[in-house]
């Protein structure tokens, strides 16, 4: 079973899963079950090497902060996706994309588990450093770093079929282009024959201020994400404190890389 | 021996079974075999520094093992980031050809490396200057890195005419190469010796971070 979860992910990875082609008959074929059990274990791995720092940076070894990373590593990404599914599914049902409800899960659910994966992926780095390093704040820079990555990779994605969506949309709505318009686009004489092909080029304008609206979500979408760790952590767990599962809430996630930066450059 | 050594000078002259788009032409282990065999040469010959006591020929050992462990650890822990971006960019079906000008840069590097060996064994006589020697080495190494990134490119040129992306993928192996490899250098010390120090595999407290390193020494602690 768990071998035929890595094949369905593989097959995601590889873009085959959302084929413009197939994306505008409508059909999405992501498993919810399977995509959402992976991007917790891959989650759940990467989080592991995070909490590492703990046990082999402190004398004893912290083995609870181990648990807490490993735990809520996967829970940021339920939480940011419990907070920005209802807005994804709002705005895409506004601009006319034909996902339903369960479908637009199941899309951003794919979007978590391809972060998730590109996270496991770059987890063995994190955990060299993490067996070679004794600074607090180099871990958190390099943590910043890959998830940056990873993050960044997981909204091209969703980013990239969003807008093979909305293309979509267009593609496949009734014509409304006469010759005359498609002749008007196109330029060229013989358009008018085969204008019943390609209706999709008349309405690009519009297509153009979808793509803006899903570049503004996407952005939110990633500053929720960044400060949802935030409000979780300590996901690394200070040298110099207690361990706790949750911290005070204060500060934002933003400020605080630019402390720990500045903190790994005056040594 | 007389068909590694031809195969080293296809490999060196992109020729052959090397001829950089001919990838399925050769078994897959010739490249990982060519790092293998020219690594260590210039690892013993590292560790050769100031051979005036017995003992200091256990370095040139350690050095002739570690040489290849550098490369060997630092690809694989790189390896499955890569994979996966490979995959994300759609360039799944290249990982193979990638993969294999990934390994043709190493190979270059390690025989460009091994080429080099006699100058730092020159230079190991001609100055008893601890610093010198770590100097020469490093100039050493930027030669060699040059070198293996030149035979990279022929292989990678290739790949990328087929698909531009590919050159994105390029830019990322070489700043996680970098960025692990450095490190990995840094913990696999000493590769030379220091004169004052017992010879030995690793040294004493040597899990410590080459970048928090660099940053204190510009701080100036």
């Amino acid at each position: 079973m768990a071998l035929a979860w890595f094949r369905d992910l593989d097959e995601l990875l590889r873009g085959r899963k959302t084929l413009p082609e197939s994306l505008a008959q409508g059909k999405i074929d992501l498993k919810l079950g399977p995509f959402a059990s992976l991007s917790i274990l891959l989650g759940a791995a990467y989080g592991a090497f995070m909490g590492l720092f703990s046990v082999t940076s402190r004398e004893p070894a912290v083995y609870q902060q181990l648990l807490a990373s490993t735990v809520k590593f996967p829970a940021l990404f339920i939480i940011t996706l419990i907070v920005t599914f209802p807005s994804l599914y709002v705005f895409n049902a506004l601009l006319g994309s034909r996902l339903r409800f369960l479908e637009t899960l199941r899309l951003l659910i794919a979007a978590i588990v391809v972060n998730a994966a590109v996270a496991a992926s770059l987890a063995p780095i994190l955990g060299f450093f993490t067996l070679s390093t004794t600074s607090y704040p180099f871990m958190i820079i390099l943590n910043v770093g890959l998830l940056a990555i990873s993050g960044a990779v997981g909204l091209g994605f969703l980013m990239q079929t969003l807008r093979r969506l909305a293309a979509a949309a267009y593609v496949t709505a009734p014509p409304v282009a006469t010759p005359m318009s498609t002749e008007y686009v196109n330029g060229s004489d013989d358009a008018g024959a085969d204008a019943s092909l390609r209706p999709a080029l008349a309405p690009l304008p519009d297509l153009r201020e979808s793509r803006n609206i899903f570049r503004i979500w996407v952005l939110i979408y990633g500053l929720l994400g960044a400060q949802t760790g935030w409000l979780l952590r300590p996901f690394i767990g200070s040298p110099d404190l207690e361990f706790t599962w949750f911290r005070h809430r204060e500060g934002n996630f933003f400020h605080s890389v630019w402390i720990h930066f500045q903190a790994l450059l005056s040594g | 021996m007389l068909a590694a050594i031809r195969h080293t000078d296809d490999f060196l002259h992109a020729r052959g079974a090397f001829a950089p788009n001919f990838a399925a032409a050769r078994p897959a282990w010739w490249l990982p075999a060519i790092i293998l065999a020219f690594t260590p040469m210039y690892g013993a010959l590292m560790g050769s520094y100031q051979l005036d006591e017995p003992e200091r020929l256990l370095q040139g050992v350690y050095s002739a093992v570690k040489a290849p462990l550098l490369l060997g650890v630092t690809t694989l822990l790189c390896l499955p980031g890569f994979f996966v971006l490979n995959t994300v960019l759609g360039l799944r079906d290249d990982f193979r050809d990638a993969m294999q000008a990934i390994l043709a840069g190493q190979a270059g590097l390690a025989i460009t490396l091994a080429s080099l060996g006699p100058f730092t064994r020159f230079w190991y006589f001609t100055t008893e200057d601890y610093r010198a020697a770590l100097l020469f080495n490093a100039a050493m190494f930027t030669i060699a890195t040059a070198a293996g990134q030149l035979v990279m490119l022929r292989y990678y040129r290739v790949l990328i005419r087929r698909n531009p992306r590919h050159l994105a993928t390029l830019g990322l192996w070489m700043v996680l190469y970098a960025f692990v490899g450095i490190q990995m250098g840094w913990i696999l010390r000493p590769f030379v010796g220091s004169p004052g120090m017992p010879v030995s595999l690793f040294r004493e407290h040597a899990l410590t971070n080459a970048y928090v390193v660099i940053v204190e020494l510009f701080a100036g602690r």
